[in-house]
């Protein structure tokens, strides 16, 4: 009995997971995996001109509500040659979740270490 | 009266306390202006010594940036951030949140380059943010030589400084206190002489009364004689008492065991012909053998009060009771006594009750300041127009 109730449990909390990742995955990785510029890439363009985790989220939720030339981190030749994205439709929850999923996946804190 | 302390090489007492007063407050005064400068030059030091560091430290950042960038590039690849076995670094981001820090001191990020519990930090923002970094913080340790050498220096210059500073505070006092202690000393010099002066023909009186043959005058030369005697006693008394109040703090203490009932008994037989002349009787209670610990000047100057106001307060025919036991001394004369309302202020200087009987007001204070000198405790009781007890107990 209490071995069928914790496979239930984990069976959730797997569901729960891959929903979750799925909002990223379904809405990011699917069209980003064709482009020129990786993932990783670009959230490196965004740290690097937008510094804090607060402030790269900002910009990301701007951009994907209101993409628009001014806003892009993006080199002037990749957006002539690939334009400006469309606005998301992704509702601003489920946005907020794409990008810390997105945010979690590639950020620094954590991660460095000393040889 | 003895011989003076030689107050001609000493410092007066008063003297003494305000050059105390202003050399404290002179080297009060130095010490926080020395203080002042001292810490000056400290900040010059650690900003001479910073700006070396800042130089060392600018020169490093020059290096550290390129391999941040290289890793911000290479971040997918390898996470090892760039050390130095000398100087520490940490990342911070725009708002302020550690990204990475090998520091041993918690940086202030609104300073560039400051020391703080002996580690030094350079703080540098680069142009561009490389791992979100927008601060980057160096540190390097604080290797003291400096301060040493500032600590050095302060004991080197700064005692010495010091010294020649108060050296030179003492000798402008004395510059400054040199007209006042000149006129101090002419006008001590001056009382010295005249008081001297005073009393050398006042004793010559008193010893040549002492050895007039009496057998061989009449009866009318004796009361003259008498007179003169009681004269002359009058002006010694007045003598000591002035030398006493004006040369108090000079006059010298050597306090022995003195047998008051004795020195009771002869200061009475001193005072018998004044008090003959007002045909006052004495009437003693004296226990003998009384001892106390007091200079034997003082205990005379003591007694002398008490029984000469006894006599210049009494009425004529009066009588003065006068009581020693183990633990006190009461002089009670059957005088003109003192308004209640007035017993407060019996021994102020130069206050005087009674304008007829003459004197200066300064017996009872001569008796107050004896007694506060030697612990003593008085207590005066008094009836107007019957009688004033003075007691001193101890």
């Amino acid at each position: 009995m209490v071995k069928k109730i914790l496979i239930l449990f984990f069976g959730v909390f797997l569901i729960l997971l891959s929903a979750k990742e799925n909002i990223y995955q379904r809405n990011c990785v699917k069209c980003h995996k064709n482009q020129a510029v990786s993932l990783d890439k670009l959230f490196y363009r965004y740290l690097l001109k937008y510094s804090s985790e607060k402030r790269v989220k900002q910009a990301l939720v701007s951009y994907l509500k209101t993409p628009s030339y001014f806003k892009t981190v993006m080199p002037k030749g990749y957006i002539n040659r690939y334009g400006i994205k469309l606005p998301t439709r992704l509702s601003d929850k489920e946005l907020k979740k794409a990008i810390d999923i997105y945010w979690n996946k590639y950020k620094v804190f954590g991660k460095l270490r000393v040889k | 009266m003895r011989a003076l302390k030689n107050s001609d090489t000493k410092l007066l007492r008063s003297e003494k306390k305000t050059f105390i007063a202003f050399l404290l407050l002179y080297a009060f005064f130095s010490v926080v202006i020395l203080t002042f400068i001292a810490f000056l030059y400290y900040n010059f030091q650690k900003d001479l010594m910073l700006q070396k560091k800042r130089e060392f430290l600018q020169n490093y950042s020059k290096t550290f940036i390129p391999k941040l960038k290289k890793l911000h590039r290479n971040f997918s690849k390898t996470h090892i951030y760039p050390t130095d076995k000398d100087i520490r670094t940490a990342i911070y981001d725009s708002d302020r949140v550690k990204i990475f820090s090998l520091l041993k001191v918690k940086p202030d990020l609104n300073k560039v380059l400051y020391r703080k519990n002996r580690e030094i930090h350079f703080i540098k923002e680069p142009e561009e943010y490389y791992l979100g970094a927008k601060y980057i913080v160096f540190e390097i340790d604080d290797d003291g030589v400096w301060l040493k050498d500032f600590y050095k220096k302060i004991i080197f210059y700064g005692l010495p400084l010091f010294v020649l500073v108060i050296a030179v505070g003492y000798f402008l006092m004395r510059l400054f206190l040199k007209p006042m202690r000149d006129t101090l000393l002419l006008l001590d010099r001056f009382i010295k002489d005249t008081t001297h002066e005073l009393n050398t023909p006042v004793s010559a009186i008193l010893a040549n009364i002492e050895t007039i043959d009496r057998q061989n005058l009449s009866e009318k030369n004796i009361k003259k004689i008498n007179r003169i005697n009681i004269a002359a006693k009058t002006i010694s008394n007045i003598y000591q008492d002035l030398t006493y109040l004006i040369l108090n703090h000079k006059l010298q203490k050597e306090d022995e065991d003195v047998n008051i009932s004795n020195l009771l008994k002869d200061r009475c037989e001193y005072f018998k012909e004044i008090a003959k002349s007002k045909k006052i009787n004495f009437i003693f209670d004296i226990k003998n053998n009384i001892q106390i610990r007091i200079d034997k000047n003082r205990a005379v100057k003591l007694i002398d009060n008490l029984i000469s106001n006894a006599i210049k307060y009494n009425k004529i025919n009066g009588k003065i009771k006068i009581t020693l036991k183990e633990n006190f001394l009461s002089v009670k004369d059957s005088g003109i006594g003192i308004k209640n309302e007035k017993l407060d202020k019996i021994f102020d200087r130069y206050k005087r009750f009674n304008e007829i009987s003459g004197g200066f007001g300064i017996g009872l204070n001569i008796v107050w300041m004896i007694a506060k000198e030697y612990n003593l405790n008085i207590e005066v009781d008094s009836k107007e127009g019957e009688y004033t007890e003075v007691r001193v107990s101890w």
